[in-house]
C-alpha cells in the first residue's frame, strides 16, 4: 500500500498531499502558487512509478515483441504479456486472451461496432445508446447502423438525469444486438446501473458494451461483477501513458470478432487469396503491427499505482469531493448544475452560469490556476437535450483537495465579480 | 477589480456595451452572413451597409463569449468607414496576426484592436476572436457577388 494511503480505524483514507508527491507535474508548475488541476475527465497526470516505468522500457528493456529469439527480445515479451495480466486482474476478467491493447478507448469501440457487430446487424435491427454518451461511444455505431440499414436507438433520460429504462421497454426486445452506455457520464458525472442493464440483457441474449473510460479511475471495476461483454477504456485518465487503451471482451465475443487492422503479428497463415489466410488466435489477432510495449507496461504500473492507494478509498475520496464542489457551486448565485438535482456525482460537475459564458469561466479560472474545462465535452446529443451548446465542467481526483474545490469556488465568484463591471 | 490576463478592461467595456450591435435582425443591410463555433455554441451574424464602395455602416447581432462579443464590437467599429478592399485585407491580417507563432509577421494591431492582445496566447480562443471577422469577410464577398 502506498505510504499516501493510510489506515484510520476500519477505513483507508488517502492523503492528497502525499499522493501529490508522487505526480511531479505539480512541482513543475507550483513555483509561486497551487496549482489546481480539475481537468481530470480529459486527462490524468502521471505518477513517477508510471513515467519510470516507460523510461525503464526504453533504457533497461527494449525489445521487439513477439518475435524475438534472444534474451532482451525474450524479456520485453514477458514484460508485454505480464502488463496483460496485471491489466487482467485489475478489471477481474478470467484470463489475459480477453484483454485487447488498444491505441485509445475510442479506438476499442470502433473495433467492436466493425468488427463484431457489422457482421451480425441487418436491416431492422436496432442497436441502443444512451443520450449522455460521448461522441465516441456514439458515432461508430451510428455509422455501423447507417452502413446496415440498421436503426441506432436512444435511451432517454429521466427529469434528474438518469438513465430511463423503465421508459424503453422496447430496449430488450429481439431485435436489439447490442446496448452500448458508459458507466459513468463525462458530462453529468452520473454513474448507470451498469450491473442491472447488464444482467437484464443477458437474460435475453443481448450484448452489453461499457464505456469505462470515466469510471476506471476511481471506481472498483470488475467485468464479472458487471457482467459486460464488452468494456472499454484509455490508460491516459487513470494515470497511465497516452496513446494506449484496452478493449476487454468476452472470450466467445471476442473470438467471434474480425480485426479492424490486418497486417504483422496478427495472422497465422497468410494465403493466395483472403480466404485462405488465417488470423491468430485472440488477443493477437487484434494487435496488428508492432504494439506499444512500454505504453502497456507503463498503464500497468498506472493500474498497479491505484490498487496501492486502495480503490475504495480512491472511491471515496473523488466522490466526497465531487460532492462537496456541487455544494459550494450551487450557493454562487447563477450558477446551475447539470442536471439540477441533487444527485450523488462522482468525480465529474458541470455547471452553467446564467450571464456568464463557459468559456469565460474557464478563462478566469485558468488565469487563477483552477484548470477546468468549457465546451460540449463531445456530447452534443446530450447537450442539445438540455438546451446548452457548451458547459463547465469541473473533474476531481486522487490528488485534489479541499482546498481545490475552494479555489474553483473562488474562481468562479471572481469572474462574476469582474464581468459585472 | 482590476482586469487581468485576457480580459483588458477596454474588451470587457465592449463585452459590456458593445458597439453596433443589433438586439433584433439586422435590416436592410447588403449582405448578411453568419458565423458559428460549434464547440461552445457561439453565433455571430454580420451585416454590411455599402456606399461608394465602401463600408458606410457594420453591424451584428449574436450571442457568445467576452472575447467572441468584444471582438466582433470591435470589427464593427475598425473598420466602418473602410473600402472594402482594406476591411478584407484586415480580416486576412487578423487570421495571419493570430496564427504567428512569432513576432516576424509585419503586421500589429491597430490601435482600436489592441485590446485583443493579450488572447493570442491561448490559441484555443482563436475562433472567439475571428468569428465576427470571417463573418465580415463572407458577407462582403456575399455582396460582390
Amino acid at each position: 500500500m502506498s505510504v499516501a494511503a493510510q489506515s484510520i480505524g476500519d477505513q483507508v483514507v488517502i492523503d492528497p498531499a502525499l499522493v501529490r508527491l508522487d505526480f511531479p507535474i505539480f512541482e513543475t508548475w507550483e513555483s509561486e502558487r497551487k496549482f489546481h488541476y480539475l481537468d481530470n475527465a480529459a486527462t490524468t497526470h502521471k505518477p513517477t512509478r508510471v513515467i519510470d516505468a516507460l523510461t525503464h522500457s526504453y533504457t533497461q528493456c527494449y525489445g521487439p515483441i513477439h518475435r524475438g529469439l534472444y534474451p532482451l527480445a525474450e524479456q520485453a515479451t514477458s514484460n508485454f504479456e505480464s502488463a496483460r495480466r496485471t491489466l487482467q486482474q485489475f478489471i477481474g476478467a478470467t484470463s489475459p486472451e480477453e484483454l485487447v491493447f488498444t491505441k485509445s478507448a475510442t479506438e476499442a469501440i470502433n473495433m467492436v461496432a466493425s468488427g463484431w457487430l457489422k457482421p451480425r446487424l441487418h436491416s431492422g435491427d436496432v442497436v441502443w445508446v444512451s443520450r449522455m454518451e460521448h461522441h465516441s461511444n456514439y458515432l461508430p455505431w451510428q455509422r455501423v447502423c447507417k452502413e446496415r440499414q440498421a436503426e441506432l436507438r436512444i435511451i432517454e433520460l429521466t427529469e434528474d438525469g438518469q438513465l430511463d429504462l423503465s421508459g424503453t421497454p422496447e430496449l430488450f426486445a429481439d431485435n436489439t444486438k447490442l446496448i452500448a452506455v458508459s458507466h459513468i457520464s463525462n458530462v453529468l458525472g452520473i454513474e448507470n446501473p451498469v450491473a442491472a442493464l447488464c444482467s437484464a440483457a443477458r437474460e435475453q441474449g443481448i450484448p452489453v458494451l461499457i464505456d469505462a473510460a470515466q469510471s476506471v479511475s476511481h471506481l472498483d471495476l470488475d467485468v464479472a461483477e458487471m457482467g459486460c461483454d464488452f468494456l472499454a477504456f484509455s490508460a491516459h485518465k487513470m494515470f497511465g501513458p497516452t496513446g494506449i487503451g484496452l478493449l476487454y471482451g468476452r472470450e466467445e465475443r471476442l473470438s467471434g470478432m474480425e480485426p479492424l487492422l490486418v497486417g504483422g503479428g496478427m495472422v497465422d497463415r497468410v494465403g493466395e487469396d483472403s480466404a485462405a489466410s488465417q488470423w491468430s488466435g485472440i488477443p493477437a489477432r487484434f494487435e496488428a503491427g508492432s504494439p506499444d510495449m512500454p505504453g502497456a507496461v507503463a498503464f500497468a504500473a498506472a493500474a498497479d499505482y491505484l490498487v496501492s492507494l486502495n480503490r475504495e478509498s480512491v472511491r471515496r475520496h473523488v466522490a466526497s469531493l465531487t460532492q462537496l464542489a456541487a455544494r459550494g457551486l450551487m450557493t454562487i448565485p447563477g450558477v446551475s448544475l447539470l442536471p439540477h438535482a441533487q444527485l450523488p456525482r462522482n468525480g465529474i460537475v458541470s455547471f452553467t452560469h446564467r450571464e456568464l459564458h463557459p468559456h469565460d469561466l474557464a478563462q478566469v479560472a485558468g488565469e487563477r490556476g483552477v484548470a477546468i474545462r468549457a465546451g460540449h465535452h463531445c456530447a452534443q446529443p446530450l447537450l442539445s437535450y438540455l438546451g446548452h451548446s457548451a458547459t463547465a465542467r469541473a473533474s476531481f481526483s486522487v490528488y485534489n483537495d479541499e482546498a481545490d474545490v475552494q479555489a474553483l469556488i473562488e474562481a468562479i465568484m471572481s469572474a462574476q465579480e469582474m464581468f459585472g463591471g | 477589480m482590476m482586469a487581468q490576463g485576457v480580459y483588458k478592461e477596454k474588451l470587457l467595456e465592449h463585452y459590456r456595451q458593445p458597439m453596433n450591435r443589433c438586439d433584433g435582425a439586422i435590416e436592410a443591410a447588403d449582405a448578411i452572413e453568419r458565423g458559428s463555433n460549434p464547440r461552445c455554441g457561439d453565433e455571430v451574424e454580420v451585416g454590411i451597409f455599402l456606399s461608394e464602395g465602401g463600408l458606410d455602416k457594420v453591424q451584428f447581432r449574436g450571442r457568445g463569449c467576452a472575447v467572441c462579443i468584444a471582438s466582433a464590437s470591435m470589427m464593427t467599429e475598425a473598420v466602418t468607414g473602410m473600402r472594402v478592399d482594406q476591411a478584407l485585407r484586415l480580416c486576412e491580417q487578423m487570421h495571419t496576426w493570430f496564427d504567428a507563432q512569432d513576432d516576424a509577421a509585419t503586421f500589429t494591431l491597430p490601435e482600436s484592436l489592441q485590446a485583443l492582445g493579450a488572447v493570442r496566447e491561448h490559441p484555443a480562443r482563436r475562433k472567439c476572436v475571428l468569428l465576427s471577422w470571417e463573418a465580415l469577410a463572407a458577407a462582403i464577398a456575399g455582396a460582390a457577388a
